[in-house]
């Protein structure tokens, strides 16, 4: 079976190869059968990497201790589920799991039913072959996961305990999906600059004549922004699964360190942010292109930078990596997109200059510059924090590293200019100032969320940053409230009320992304809460203890031990009251597993909407007696209430848009002023061809 | 006054706020990064400075007190070894044998007083080597709550 695995490894690797090569030779070519006998080869070798991950996922099951792979990673005490999740926990594992979610991203974008197909498709997808070649290559040569295990092993060293966690059967696998996700932009924007023929197309004259001999295909733009958005929700549910595994698994009350690790994945979604933005501005306004191509560029670059941090073994990091070739050769990968990347756009330069200026500094593309801004430089921080090392050797001859403070004070001013932005997207146009009603909605809104701010702060919060961001979350939910009733005003005669579920469903694409800005208000409000508010206590008990700590009456019931097959636990029986409420207990644990002959802590959390009630076991402290920490997190729930409404809103915003639908109801005024900017523009161009 | 020109300053405010924010925060947060050896070397330059200093526990060297609030341990460089004493509580697999990250303050004596001890998560990704050391069964047989 091993065997089987390495031919299919090396025959994938030999398949996708070809299938780059055939893909990107014939698009240039325009050769139509070159093409097709690449995306045949393209087919076999997905299915020759799905026969590698079958027998991969198969000797993790049975625990065949021949793979080296499995006696590293399983153990016969292993569960399943945890068994099968280590394929993507080492390195070999994790590249053979990318590669083949690559390969199915590439093949759904390229047998996607499209209702007007680009000619940039076959170019990307040699784009994407090229890429599937590169991380099968890594394989080939340097991680292979069909390796032999030559000394015979009855056991393995199992998985660490602190990977035995439900988030981490899922984060590293979505991670991955979107780090193959975010591929196809970037293919897609490379294809654009790559195969727009300046030249004229000798092969081709009428395509030539068609897109013109200077022009870029636009069509990537509206190819891309799907992907881009499902790559974008897809890593950011990766980062607050890890978050999630960290604040319940690492037992130290907190959910983010500023990690590496953590910066690596963080730095991709942040420029994603940008680019979905600024893509949108490309296509509505003909405007930001350049700056659309050089971040779809530097998003997939990012991911490339993240597997660097994460393989090279250089940083100092609470994760352990390998110092193996491998990350340096995803560093030299992103050197080459970005090199390569630099020189395409400077040699296309003429070709991507703005359709449109600004007109007002109240226009919507205004605000996505804003944020733009802000998004750039949060994702610069976040570089120099992590190279900090790196840096201050090359410029001050030592190694110094920043700690959570650089990050955090820079957070504040690029998130607060993030949340006002934000907050009044539903009630600003494209191209133009907001009308009148617009402008008495928005003033509307400002009254009604400083009103709901003074009622935070007789509340009890006095926190100025506090206050502002409780003030631009309000603002954010009742502009999205008031632009909801405009349009349904507009649509119905002036009677909101009647067709404000019409309204609803008929723009819902546009809504779903103003549910998406909601989801980023409420991680704001719980990062915001849960930073400032937070409070702990450590104290040792003894059992039938009683303390009062946070207006909570917490009790000491018993310290119960438990022995498992695998493990050895020891548990606090707490009872927790406070007022008038029921009292609830919690069981905060030590776990000592013994393959590993290691102790985990496992905290037990109490959650509600106002906040999470954290408590710790550390250890024994003499007869019985224990010590606990105590820790509130306020608002810690609206944290991960964010993430769902931002995975349901571009669920719902990726749908398909129903085309009935567009005919029956008028779009809202800011696409009519777009049509009327398009068709004003189209006919001075005719002017002025005429003339 | 341009829209264009407009933009420009808000982002140059928003850069130059950020910009002296990052400033504030590197002010107070920065710490020499070094190795053990490296630290060594330098030691009287060090002294009562921010440091965190890399390097691997050395066997038999780690005494961690029964309420699993203070370790003493010695770090292995390349060539030489740092005393460290850290207080606080202590990542879950700290162990001999360990790469281990501690922040904290030289004393005149040379001293590494930790504020914080950081382990790496055990499995992810490791080289070979430590796997293999992994899969041996520890000889640590501290039991926390007896």
């Amino acid at each position: 079976m091993r065997f089987m695995g390495q031919v299919c490894l090396l025959a994938a690797f030999v398949s996708v190869g070809y299938a780059a090569f055939a893909c990107l030779y014939g698009a240039l070519l325009r050769n139509r059968k070159l093409k097709q006998t690449g995306l045949v080869s393209a087919l076999g070798g997905f299915v020759a990497l799905s026969v590698v991950m079958v027998v991969l996922a198969y000797a993790l099951l049975v625990k065949d201790f021949g793979f080296q792979y499995v006696v590293q990673y399983s153990s016969r005490q292993l569960p399943w589920h945890y068994s099968l999740s280590a394929l993507w926990v080492g390195q070999a594992g994790s590249l053979l799991l990318w590669a083949w979610m690559l390969g199915l991203a590439a093949l759904l974008f390229r047998f996607w039913p499209w209702k007007k197909p680009s000619e940039l498709r076959d170019p990307a997808f040699g784009f994407l072959m090229a890429y599937c070649a590169f991380l099968t290559a890594t394989m080939v040569f340097a991680a292979d996961p069909m390796e032999a295990n030559i000394a015979p092993s009855e056991e393995g060293a199992g998985l660490s305990p602190l990977l035995q966690h439900p988030a981490m059967l899922i984060h590293p696998p979505i991670v991955f999906l979107a780090y193959a996700a975010w591929a196809v932009p970037c293919a897609l924007a490379i294809s654009a600059l790559a195969f727009r023929r300046p030249h004229g197309n000798p092969l081709e004259p009428s395509l030539t004549a068609a897109i013109g001999p200077s022009a870029i295909d636009s069509s990537w733009v509206r190819i891309a922004r799907p992907w881009a958005l499902a790559a974008w929700t897809v890593l950011g549910g990766g980062i607050l699964l890890g978050a999630y595994w960290s604040y319940e698994e690492l037992g130290w009350g907190g959910y983010w360190a500023w990690d590496p690790v953590e910066n690596g994945s963080l730095m991709p979604w942040l420029l994603g942010s940008a680019f979905i933005h600024t893509l949108m501005s490309w296509q509505i306004r003909g405007m930001l292109k350049k700056t659309s191509i050089a971040l779809a560029i530097a998003v997939f670059g990012m991911c490339n930078f993240a597997t660097f941090l994460t393989r090279s073994g250089i940083f100092s990091s609470l994760h352990a990596f390998s110092q193996s070739p491998i990350g340096w050769l995803f560093l030299g990968l992103m050197l080459i997109l970005g090199i390569g990347g630099t020189v395409l756009l400077v040699q296309n330069r003429q070709s991507l200059v703005s359709e449109n200026r600004f007109n007002s500094i109240w226009a919507r593309e205004s605000f996505v510059v804003i944020s733009m801004v802000s998004l750039l430089l949060l994702t610069a921080v976040t570089v120099v924090g992590t190279l900090s090392v790196a840096l201050s050797e090359a410029i001050v001859g030592r190694r110094i590293i920043v700690g959570p403070a650089f990050y955090n004070n820079v957070l504040i001013p690029t998130g607060l200019v993030l949340l006002a932005t934000v907050a009044p997207a539903p009630l600003l146009r494209w191209g133009a100032s907001p009308t009148a009603r617009q402008t008495r909605a928005i003033l509307f809104s400002v009254v009604a969320a400083t009103i709901i701010a003074i009622i935070v702060w007789l509340s009890g919060v006095r926190h100025p940053l506090g206050l502002a961001v409780a003030w631009l979350a309000a603002l954010s939910v009742m502009m999205l409230i008031a632009a909801l009733f405009l349009e349904s005003s507009n649509r119905n005669g002036g009677r909101p009320w009647r067709g404000l579920l019409s309204t609803l469903v008929a723009s819902h694409r546009l809504y779903a992304s103003f549910a998406i800005h909601l989801g980023f208000v409420c991680i704001a409000v719980g990062v915001t809460g849960s930073s400032l508010g937070s409070r702990q206590h450590e104290l040792v008990l003894t059992p039938g203890d009683e303390v009062v700590w946070a207006g909570r009456s917490i009790r000491f019931h018993q310290l119960i031990e438990r022995e498992l097959p695998d493990k050895f636990i020891v548990e606090a029986e707490l009872e927790i009251a406070r007022g008038e409420e029921k009292p609830f207990r919690l069981l905060p644990a030590q776990h000592l597993h013994r393959l590993q002959d290691q102790w985990t802590t496992e905290v037990a959390i109490r959650s509600t909407w106002s906040e999470d009630f954290y408590t710790i076991l550390h250890n024994g402290e003499g007869r019985d007696a224990v010590r606990l920490t105590f820790v509130e997190n306020p608002l810690m729930r609206w944290m991960w209430l964010g993430g769902w409404v931002i995975a349901v809103g571009a669920f719902v915003r990726l749908l398909p848009s129903p085309g009935q639908e567009r005919k029956k109801h008028p779009p809202p005024v800011s696409h009519l002023q777009e049509k009327k900017t398009r068709k004003q523009r189209k006919r001075r161009e005719l002017e002025t061809a005429k003339s | 006054m341009s829209t264009t020109v407009k933009l420009g300053i808000a982002a140059c405010i928003v850069s130059g706020v950020t910009a002296y924010m990052a400033y504030v925060g590197t002010m107070t947060s920065w710490k020499y990064y070094l190795t053990v050896d490296e630290c060594l070397a330098d030691a009287p330059a060090l002294v009562q400075q921010r440091v965190r200093v890399n390097g691997r526990i050395a066997v038999g060297s780690l005494d961690i007190a029964n309420d699993r609030q203070r370790a003493t341990f010695k770090l292995c460089g390349t060539n030489y070894e740092l005393p460290v004493t850290c207080a606080g509580p202590l990542p879950d697999n700290l162990a001999e044998d360990l790469e281990v990250v501690v922040e904290g303050q030289l004393d005149a004596a040379g001293l590494l007083c930790g504020e914080k001890v950081l382990t790496r998560c055990a499995s992810k990704y490791l080289p070979e080597t430590q796997t293999a050391t992994a899969a041996r069964p520890q000889t640590s047989t501290e039991v926390r709550h007896r």
